[in-house]
């Protein structure tokens, strides 16, 4: 295998997984996507690292992913900690619930074109039903909320 | 100016555009089309290199790589939160496979393991538990939209173009590191494999006992890197517990205060304690 293609194609890929993360993370205003993004610049430099490993014969690149690995997680728990707590206050996922923290001679951001309400109710993913629908106890579902 | 980075500001504008319409914002007009400039950027970038020598490393390889940025591309343009986090576990497959085509099986099983198995089902319970109702309009909106898909796809097109120029350089093939040669070595399966890993330092990253020697060299080499890692687990575990129970704790503060004026003055609030 030519390893130089080899070591070229995985920085591209890496160096793709960099910027679509940079411009997710510059241009979202959602708190969790913008958490995804960042991650996404994480898996970027880690491709690039084993690119690296691979190609100087060398375990240090793997090592470093695995280290990665582990203060990714730590960032993501703290992080939803965060998020989580922010949201209980505010209600909102909005990055620009943040704007509170500005100087005080700062203007206020204000949305200048919404986007107006959709008509349609939001689709989640769901699974296709399979088999024969049990018959449902009234009162359970009476007790069960929503979903 | 070559052709080469003719193709490379083609694929950079073609790119940010296509970034720009795929990203969140009122009207919604010519996504489909944004996307179908986004491909053909990605198509242009990954024509650049040079094919890898072997058909099926080089099909696997492209299947894994599109699959990837594609993915990554939609995690990071869908308007549903929760759409974006299962394109994002698409994206951690795709990352998972290239990383077996390395070679490091490790990596691509603790990659599943730890991005799509635990900080995923963390970052979609977070979600659940957040449960805006509807399309919020914040995720239908984005912060400069033009300008951040610029400054993103002028990054990878100056990546990109680099990392051609210099990789694809016919002079680069006679001073290959000694390294690589032993890689070369490995990978044919020549017999004199341990004689070229003992020239790299006893190294051998296409070893058969793959999990044992990157453990080995882990825990010996790195044993500090390791150690202070797993202390910063703990630190991470305490800190995030303390973040939760201390709003817990503020908040029904709160509630307790709210309650008690509320039974003082009832006929005032009547949702004071809510």
């Amino acid at each position: 295998m030519n390893e130089v293609s080899l070591l070229h194609g995985f920085l591209t890929i890496g160096a793709l997984l960099f910027g679509i993360g940079l411009i997710g993370f510059l241009s979202r205003r959602n708190m969790i996507v913008m958490f995804l993004a960042v991650e996404m610049m994480i898996q970027g430099v880690s491709v690039s690292f084993v690119a690296w490993g691979r190609y100087h014969n060398n375990w240090d690149g793997q090592v470093m992913v695995i280290v990665m690995l582990a203060v990714a997680a730590c960032e993501a728990a703290i992080a939803m900690a965060l998020i989580l707590m922010v949201f209980e206050r505010s209600g909102k996922l909005d990055i620009a619930v943040h704007q509170r923290y500005r100087e005080d001679n700062q203007p206020e951001y204000v949305d200048r074109d919404l986007p107006p309400p959709e008509d349609k109710a939001q689709v989640w993913p769901n699974l296709t039903p399979a088999g024969v629908e049990p018959e449902h106890d009234p009162e359970e579902t009476a007790y069960r909320s929503h979903v | 100016m070559s052709s080469e980075s003719l193709l490379y500001a083609a694929a950079t504008v073609l790119g940010a555009v296509g970034m720009w319409l795929l990203l969140p914002r009122p009207g919604e007009r010519l996504r489909w089309g944004g996307a179908a400039m986004s491909v053909v950027a990605l198509g242009l970038i990954l024509s650049q290199i040079s094919p890898l020598g072997d058909m099926l490393s080089q099909s696997m390889f492209v299947v894994l790589g599109s699959v990837t940025v594609i993915a990554a591309a939609a995690a990071v343009t869908f308007r549903n939160p929760v759409y974006c986090a299962i394109w994002f576990a698409m994206m951690l497959l795709g990352t998972a496979g290239l990383f077996l085509l390395q070679g490091a099986h490790f990596l691509g099983v603790a990659t599943i393991v730890v991005y799509a198995g635990a900080i995923l089902v963390t970052l979609l319970f977070v979600l659940m538990l957040a449960n805006p109702r509807g399309n919020a309009p914040y995720d239908r909106l984005s912060w400069e939209g033009p300008l951040s898909a610029t400054a993103g796809i002028v990054l990878v097109g100056m990546l990109t173009m680099t990392l051609s120029s210099v990789l694809k350089s016919p002079t680069l093939a006679d001073d290959l590191p000694s390294a690589l040669l032993t890689a070369q070595a490995v990978g044919s399966g020549n017999s004199d494999t341990e004689q070229a890993a003992a020239r790299n330092g006893g190294q051998d990253i296409l070893s058969e006992h793959h999990s044992a020697s990157l453990g080995g060299r882990m825990f010996s080499a790195h044993l500090v890197s390791i150690e202070v890692a797993g202390v910063l687990l703990f630190a991470a575990l305490v800190g995030a517990v303390a973040i939760i129970a201390h709003s817990r704790s503020v908040r029904s503060d709160k509630q307790t205060l709210a309650g008690k004026q509320a039974m003082q003055t009832p006929s005032t609030n009547g949702r004071a304690g809510a």
